[in-house]
Parts: C-alpha cells; structure tokens; sequence
C-alpha cells in the first residue's frame, strides 16, 4: 500500500510540473483505460508527458471544445459511430497517414488494418465483441458451438441471457436463421429481414432474461440463472484469464465492434499528440496491450507478434484464444455496420422496447 | 389503543392481526437498510449471507471493504481488473463541496422569499408560492433536461457551478416550506412592538423574528443539504466527467457491479441518515417551544 | 371653547407629523408592501431564470422544426415546386446541392439526424453524399447523386421532406403517443411493431395507480397505530417511517437489490425455510414486480406523513361518542373516523402519484425488462439516441399531466400546508 500511496504522490507532482505540455488522452477509464496506460504510455519514450483522462463516450464534449475553440482534449478513444461523424462534422483532423509505422514485412498501416479503414481521421485501436458464453459442464453431451445453438432452446435447454438494446442481437438472429454473413446487412435493410430477425428472437423470448450492465452477464452464468448468455468479450476473457473461471466462448456468429483513436482538430499538442498516436498504433504497442486485456488489436501484424511471442498473457496464460478478431474466428464475425444503425436504429431500438415489455 | 379486559375473542384476534400488519409494515420500510449493515463486513466479494456469517463466525467478518472504500488497498495486484482506487473518497469530497455551497444559496434565498410570502401585503402570493415549491413538484427527469439543453446553451453544462446552480433550485423550496412554516402564527405585533420602542428594523429582525425562523431555515438547510448530496439525475444530465459525485460513484457501481465496498459506503450514508434526523427532530421540539406549542 | 369645533369639522385625522392619517396608512401599507416585493424578487428571478425559462426552452424545442427549414431553402423552395407524382426533378438535385454545399460540416450532421426521423436512410444518404461534394462537376446533379447512392432515385426520399417543411411541428408530439405523419403530414398510426410509447404510458399510470393504492393500504393501518399510541412510542415507531426517508435514494436500492434478486437474501431465506425450491426462485427484481416493490418502499412515507398528520388532529371523543351512541366500533370507525382522515388520505395519494408518475432512477436500475416507465424513455431519448424533439414532447405530456395533478392537490390541500418531516 505504502508502494502505492508514494507512486501516486510521485505521479501527481510529475503530472503537475509537466502540465504544460502533457498529451491529453482522453478514454473510458476501467480495465480498459489501465491496459490502455501499460501497453502505450508505460512503453513509451516519455511516459510522463502523457495524461489520461476518463469520459463517458459521446461527442458532446467534443463538439463543444471545438466549437468554442477552447481544446484541452489532444486525442480521443472513440466508438465506431463518433468516429465516422467526428471526422465528417470536421471535429477530428484527418491524417496523413504516411507517417504510421508499417508492419514488418512493409505493408502500410492502412492496408495492414483488418477492416476497411472508414476515413483519414482514424488511429487502430482494438476490436471488442458481443459473444455468446456457458460455463463448461453446464451441457450433457453435444455443447453449443454455433450461433443456432445459442437460439435453440430445444436442443440446450436452460434460460438465455441477453442485453436491453437491439444492437448485435438482430445480427446474430439472422445469422442463427441460415443468413450468410456477408448478406446480413443487406437482409436487414429489407422489412422482411427485420420479422425474420425478430421471429428468431421469439424462440428464446420465454427464456430470456435480459441485462443492461455489463458484470451481470457473468453472474448470471455462474449462478445457473441462466445456462448461456451474450456478454462482451473482454468480460468473458478477464473472468477466464485473471480468475480462472470455467467459461467456454462460442465465436461463431459473434458481432465486432471497432474502437479508434482520433486527434482533436486544434488539439493543444498537435505534434507530441501525433507521435504518441504513431507509438500507440504501431503493431508492437498494439500487440502488447493484448498482454493486459484481452480486446484483439486491429493490425494482424500485431497478431504474428503475439502469436509468436505465447504464452502472451502477463500472468503466463495463453492469449490466443481469447482474440475475438482471431484469424479463425473471423470468417463467421459479423463486424458491426454503424452506419446501417445510424440510419436504422432508433426505429429498431422501439420495435425491441416494445418486444421486450409484450 | 390497548385492548380492554372485556374484549371478544374475535375482537382479540383481529387486534393482534392488526398490530402484527403494522409490524410488518415498519419492518419493510426499515429491514432493507438494516439487512445492509451486517453485509457490508463480510469477508467475501458476494452479496448473500454465508452459513459462517449467520453461525457468527469472527473470521467471516472483516472490514475489507471499508478500506478499499476509504482507499487502501492491502494487496495490490496488478491485474488490470482490480478495482482498487479512490474514486469513492474524491465523489464524497465534491458532493460535500456541491452541497454546502447550493444548501448556503438555497437557505439565504429561501429564507428571503418565505419572508416576503408571509407578509400579508404581498401580492399574488398564492401563485408565487405555488412557483416557490414547484421544484419539488416537477419530476427531476425533466427538470434535468430542461437544464441540459439550457446550460449547454450559456456553458454551465459540465462545469461545478451549473451543478451548484441547479441544486440550489432543488433546495429552494424547502428551506421556503420550512421558514414558512415557522412564520406561521408569528405574532407581528412583536414587531410592531418593537419598532414602537425605537428598535431599528434590522436589529428588531435579528433579535425577535430571527431567533423564531432560525430553526426553520436549519431544518431547511438539512433538507437542502441532503438532496444535494444525495442527487444523481442532474449529475446525469448536466455534470462532465469532472463533477463525479458519491452518488455518480454509487451509480457506476450499482450499473456494473454491485461490490460489497457498496454496502460498506451505503451503511456510512444510513448512520449518517440517522444523525440528520435526530438533528431535525431537536430542532423541531426547540422550534415548538421558542413559538410556545407543546411538544406532539 | 369656541377655538375647539366639533369633532366633524376637523377635517380628516392627522398623524404626529401632520399627514392625513389615510394618506399615512397607504404609504406604510406601500411600503411593507415593496418591502415584501423586495424581499421575494432575487429568489423569484433566479427560479424564473434557471428553472422556469429552461423548463419553457425545452417545450418550445417539442415544436421547433426550424434548423432543417434554415439550412436547406433552397430544397424546400425547389419541394413546393415539384409536382410529387412525377420523378424529382433536376431543380430539386440542384438546391440539395447548393443548400448542402453552403451549409458547415456540423450542420449537415444535426440535419441528416433530423431528417431521419422522418425516414430511416436520410441520415448516412446525406453523411454519404456530402462526403463526395467537393468531387463533383457541375450541373446537371441528378445522375451524379444518383451515381453516388441509388436511393437518391427512390422517390420516397423526397417525398419525406413535405413532413418536414413547416418551421414549427407538432410530429414529435404525435410520436409521443404512437402516431406519425404521412408524407401529406396526415396523422397516421405508427407502424404496428414500433407502437411503443402508448404502452408506455398505460404502464406509467398503472405503476403509479398501483404504488399509490399500495402505500395507502399499508399506510392507513400504522398512521392510525402511529397516531393513537402514547407519544413516547409512536416517536420511537416514526423513526422507522423517517429513516428510509433520510437516506440517500440510491442507498434504498442497492439495499432492495441484495434482498430481492435471484441470490438474494429473500429467496435465500425462503429457500432455506422449505418454503420454495432451489428451481423456483420467485424473480422479484429487474421486472415489474421489483418495480412496484421498491418504488412503494421508497413513497410509503410520504403516505404515512400526511395521513398522520391529520389523524393528530382527531380527537378521540369522537368515536366514544359514536360508541355511547350505540354504534359498533367498527361502525363508529367507517362513519365517524373515516370521514375524517379523508384530506390526509387524498393529500398523500395525489403526493405519491405525482412522484411516482415522474419516476426514472428506480425503474432504470431495477426495472430491467418490462419495469421501465416513460421517464426512462425521456432519458434514452434525452442521452442515447439524441432524438431531443421527442424527449421534449413527452417531457412536456408529463409535466402537463403532473401540473394538473398539483393544481388539484392545490385545492384540496393547499401547498402553503405541505409540512416537511
């Protein structure tokens, strides 16, 4: 404790004479942001001229720096959806993107990224994802491996958990239905592809119990409450990894999410900000963060590092299979179209309230 | 309310039913808040009683979470799931500071309004009144938006002087419906009285309707204080990541996991419910007293 | 004595100084009349400025359409031109253009989210197309923008604008309660799956009917105990009433939630007495139930309080009197003493209905599937999907229904004789 109480007291006076001219970095605290804190600014070359700061996602605070022109904030961790409106509303500053690190074998960063890159604004940071779990023993013979089985009531009987909102359910729906992944999309621009999502839904409406946070996923498993639940990845990977629990991950059909990183237009300290933008993304940062979360980086570089590099994890376990954007599992994700919710999501988000409350 | 020795068994029946009913009663609105108390020293992560904590076991108890709750950890591991920090200690210090800051603008306001209410020339009183406690009235949800979209608009969104702003008005009304309260019945020929003597205004307010009022005004204050303390919705709704308040802290844990360091903070808030309202109740009897009632 | 007239010929009263004394009496009255004024003005301003004037800001936003008018003119203009049964015309390809391409980069964003309440696609058709702008030849537009997004060509685009083309809307309320407009902006039922608020509503009302009821039911019986016991008790047994009253909300939940879930110490006790399997844990939290459990928890003293109160004020004479007169007790209790509790029972059913109708942090945290009420709708709106028109107009639905509610309260009870504690 004393340790600790002294390493505290020493980071704040650093932090309080470098102030001037601290990188402000701006994420969403918790497990997250420590992974965020070891993996980037403990590895870099100066790690006290980097600050990190907690936010609760949005861009209201963005907008509102940058239209006042009073920017504190230099970069920000943001989802998917902000960071497409970000930079076409002018909030982010796009970048040149020559200055990045390729990966070994020369390949540009861009082209190193394993989606496509949706604009110049956009830093690689991790993929997180909405999966289906059960705790091992909890089925008598065949265990659930596909995403039908996590619909299939019948078959592993037992309640589902599953969350408030639509995002990432619909999807799995349709691909539990026989949809292929690249159509899934598609078929959910169409009437029909919604009621066949919502069809699929009703076969475990009886036996679902639904969460909205995101620790009760696991307690629900582990209670029996229910026999398998949606959770996020990094959940599921942090009870398995640090606390040894007996939970099996069922990737097939899973939804990915993308997070990035972006520079405020008129970020106070443009330059040190880009150099520690081009530090965090290189492939051996990104690999490393996978040392303390298990959130799978976006460059697959970054893969062929940790891979070769196993037991990876920073307790000696292996990190692999916790990887959601493994190359294994990537043929049956679905990675999550922000823009088909953009557009869809608010109808989508009533006709769910209103199913979940009949 | 006691049975009379001529009473039918019926009559007996239904009076210990009647009794056991209220029994009941009380024991819900208060077996919650106590079940909370013993739970918060237990010795493992989870939320139920364990058989060793009913057989009393002492090694079942421990004050864990009291520490990681005032910040001190005794096994620090480095696994970034640890939750070990001090963000209890920083939301009770900014909460203490919104709240004695908005209590002291809600009871100066306050006070001032109930005491141009309860003169008898004022006009339109009725409805100023009724504007007064409206606060009150008025569901947080929408007060709250209400002042989301307005402070954004002057920047007082995320700053501490919009949260402080916004608490006063939520304390307002009851430091007006308790120094209103003890004007009621105030005798305003002691004023005349006194001003008849040759007392200035300002000292006859201060030493004949001040001693009356000042019971209504803490009591008002306590009110105030309290619901600063205690509001989450506005910190919602207008307060940035800077203004993390205890009952932020207690949201964030309650939505993602309810950790026994909860209990531990919601028994310091329980006891620290009761000290209040024994405060309040000496007050009231005192009030009662100076105004020449007798104590109910 | 011929210096001293009759009393009557001495004109008015003077005072001291020698004013007429009514002219002396209007001033003073004047004057503690501005000082009253006096004292109320700083607190009624600064209620009027932070409270009354941000509450009337968000109404106005329930109606206010005006930021799709200011920045597209042009398309608006170029709308009432077209004839709406042919293909959208070029003309209409060209204002979009101008009014996109003069528009700032913000703007463009609030206005795609806008109109995409009045058709799912506006939002990533505009995000798209304004991407492309910089990149495109001059006129004629139609083919470019069609090149760009083949939705441009779907006529169901365009004819949605007509929903938005007034500066003011009454849609959002409309929405509120489950209807929408048609592209002629005739009132139309919303589309049978996305019915959602009306349900809503009902369920609002039927929480707060039931909580009410509830608290009256358990309230009634210990106010009468509280009320008739020797002082020394009851003062002891209202602690029990004021305890929870005192603690911080979030306190009473948390300690709710430990009792009623899955694991929790109810069931674990019911389990452990026999009374109920380990398969057949009741679900009593994260539903309607645990709703309805916590928010009468939560009210109960504000029924108990008022009925209490009243009940003080009843002499006891009464219902031995009733008795002498040859009543039952039972009697003497549903002519006599009933009556008269009737204000304290009507002040706190409206108090615990008014709050109750409002409620969001309860249902938020323990509402879970089907025990969420419309407060929480006006937050998902307000905070996630960003749809403020809309959380305005069902804000303001409550509020109406709420001051109605505090109006009535006003006359029954009168607010100057709400008591605190």
């Amino acid at each position: 404790m004393k340790t600790t109480l002294k390493l505290t007291l020493l980071a704040s006076v650093v932090a309080a004479t470098s102030a001037a001219q601290a990188v402000n970095i701006v994420s969403w605290g918790g497990a997250y942001t420590a992974s965020q804190q070891k993996a980037y600014q403990e590895t870099y070359k100066d790690p006290d001229s980097i600050n990190f700061i907690n936010y609760n996602g949005g861009l209201g605070e963005v907008r509102t720096q940058v239209e006042s022109g009073n920017v504190t904030w230099d970069i920000v961790d943001v989802l998917p959806d902000q960071a497409r409106t970000g930079c076409d509303e002018g909030l982010f500053e796009e970048l040149d993107r020559s200055i990045f690190t390729p990966a070994a074998d020369g390949t540009s960063m861009d082209d190193d990224i394993m989606v496509e890159v949706p604009n110049d604004c956009v830093v690689p940071q991790i993929f997180w994802s909405y999966v289906p779990f059960y705790e091992e023993g909890t089925f008598q013979g065949a265990q659930p491996e596909t995403i039908a089985d996590f619909f299939n009531v019948k078959k592993f009987p037992g309640k589902r958990g599953i969350h408030t909102w639509p995002q990432a359910l619909i999807e799995m729906a349709l691909a539990a239905d026989g949809v292929a992944i690249k159509d899934i999309y598609k078929v959910m621009s169409t009437d029909e592809g919604i009621d066949r999502a919502f069809a699929m839904l009703d076969k475990i409406k009886d036996h679902a119990v639904f969460w909205s946070s995101g620790a009760k996923p696991l307690e629900l498993v582990k209670s029996g409450e229910v026999s398998m639940s949606i959770a996020y990845n990094g959940r599921i990977g942090a009870a398995v990894l640090s606390e040894g629990e007996k939970f099996v991950t069922v990737w097939d059909g899973q939804v990915l999410e993308e997070e990035w990183l972006v520079l405020m237009k008129g970020a106070p300290n443009r330059e040190a900000a880009l150099e520690f933008l081009v530090h965090a993304s290189s492939p051996a940062s990104q690999a490393e963060q996978a040392k303390y979360i298990n959130y799978g980086p976006m460059r697959a570089s970054a893969f062929e590092i940790m891979a070769s590099g196993e037991p990876w994890f920073h307790n000696g376990k292996t990190i692999m299979e916790h990887m959601p954007n493994r190359p294994e599992v990537m043929a049956r994700s679905i990675i999550a179209n922000p823009d088909w919710w953009a557009d869809y999501g608010d109808s989508i988000t009533e006709r769910y309230t209103a199913w979940m409350g009949q | 309310m006691a049975l009379p020795i001529y009473a039918t068994p019926g009559q007996r029946i239904w009076h210990y039913t009647y009794l056991a009913f209220c029994v009941f009663v009380l024991f819900f609105l208060v077996a919650p808040l106590v079940a909370v108390i013993p739970l918060s020293f237990t010795a493992t992560p989870f939320l139920n009683f364990t058989p060793e904590m009913l057989a009393l076991d002492p090694d079942a108890f421990s004050v864990r979470w009291y520490k990681s709750l005032f910040g001190m950890c005794d096994d620090v591991d480095d696994s970034a799931s640890t939750m070990c920090h001090n963000k209890w200690m920083v939301g009770a210090g900014r909460s203490l500071y919104y709240a004695v800051i908005s209590t002291v603008l809600a009871t100066g306001l306050g006070t001032l309004a109930a005491l141009g209410l309860s003169s008898e020339h004022m006009p339109a009183k009725r409805a100023i009144m009724a504007l007064m406690i409206s606060p009150l009235i008025v569901p947080l949800i929408i007060t709250a938006a209400g002042m989301a979209f307005f402070f954004a608009r002057v920047n007082l969104s995320n700053t501490d002087a919009g949260i402080i702003l916004a608490h006063t008005i939520l304390g307002l009304p009851f430091v007006v419906i308790t120094v209103t309260s003890t004007l009621v019945g105030f005798d305003r020929g002691l004023m005349r009285a006194a001003a008849n003597l040759g007392g200035a205004p300002a000292y006859n307010f201060w030493k004949i309707q001040m001693p009356l009022i000042a019971p209504g005004m803490i009591s008002g204050a306590l009110f105030a204080f309290i619901t600063s303390f205690d509001e989450i919705v506005i910190i919602l709704f207008i307060g940035g990541p800077d203004q993390h308040t205890l009952p932020r802290q207690m949201w964030s844990g309650i939505r993602q996991e309810i950790s026994p360091t909860i209990l531990s903070a919601a028994t310091i808030l329980v006891l620290f419910s009761i000290v209040l309202l024994t405060t309040l109740e000496l007050l009231r009897r005192r009030s009662e007293r100076l105004r020449g009632m007798t104590p109910q | 004595m011929a210096s001293n007239p009759p009393i009557t010929d001495q004109g008015p009263l003077l005072t001291a100084d020698g004013t007429p004394l009514k002219v002396s009496l209007q001033r003073s009255l004047r004057q503690n009349r501005n000082r009253a004024m006096l004292l109320v003005l700083p607190p009624l301003l600064f209620l009027v400025l932070l409270f009354v004037i941000p509450i009337g800001d968000m109404l106005l936003r329930s109606v206010d359409d005006k930021l799709v008018n200011e920045v597209l003119p042009r398309t608006f203009d170029a709308f009432e031109e077209w004839d709406k049964q042919s293909e959208p015309p070029e003309e209409l390809f060209a204002a979009l253009f101008e009014d996109l391409k003069a528009a700032e980069k913000v703007e463009r964003g609030k206005v795609s989210v806008r109109m995409n309440y009045a058709k799912p696609g506006w939002r990533s058709l505009v995000k798209k197309t304004s991407r492309r702008l910089k990149r495109m030849d001059g006129p004629p537009y139609k083919e470019q923008f069609i090149k760009i997004d083949e939705r441009w060509a779907d006529q169901e685009f365009w004819l949605s604008l007509g929903i938005m083309k007034d500066r003011y809307t009454a849609g959002y309320y409309w929405n509120a309660v489950d209807r929408t407009y048609d592209f002629d902006k005739n009132v139309i039922l919303q589309d049978e799956n996305r019915r959602v608020y009306n349900l809503l509503w009902w369920r609002t009302i039927l929480v707060s009917f039931i909580v009410t009821i509830a608290c009256l039911l358990l309230a009634y019986p210990v106010s009468y105990l509280l009320a008739t016991l020797p002082m020394r008790i009851s003062n002891l047994l209202m602690i029990c009433v004021l305890m929870p009253f005192w603690t911080s909300l979030l306190v009473r939940i948390v300690a709710w939630m430990i009792m009623l879930q899955q694991n929790g110490v109810v069931n674990d006790t019911l389990v452990w007495a026999g009374l109920l399997g380990e398969e057949n844990r009741l679900a009593m939290m994260y539903n309607f139930n645990g709703t309805i459990i916590v928010m009468t928890q939560i009210l109960l003293p504000f029924m108990i309080l008022p009925i209490f109160s009243v009940m003080k004020t009843i002499p006891p004479s009464y219902m031995k009197a009733a008795q002498n007169l040859g009543a039952t007790p039972t009697m003497a209790f549903i002519r006599v003493y009933m009556p008269q509790t009737i204000p304290g029972v009507g002040a706190g059913c409206i108090l615990v209905f008014i709050v109750a109708i409002g409620y969001y942090i309860t249902p938020e945290l323990v509402g879970g599937k089907d025990g969420r009420l419309i407060g929480n709708m006006v937050a998902h709106h307000m905070q996630r999907s960003l749809n403020w028109g809309l959380a305005a107009a069902m804000g303001t639905i409550l509020l109406i229904m709420i001051l109605l509610l505090y109006w009535i309260y006003d006359k029954i009870v009168g607010i100057d004789n709400m008591k605190m504690g």
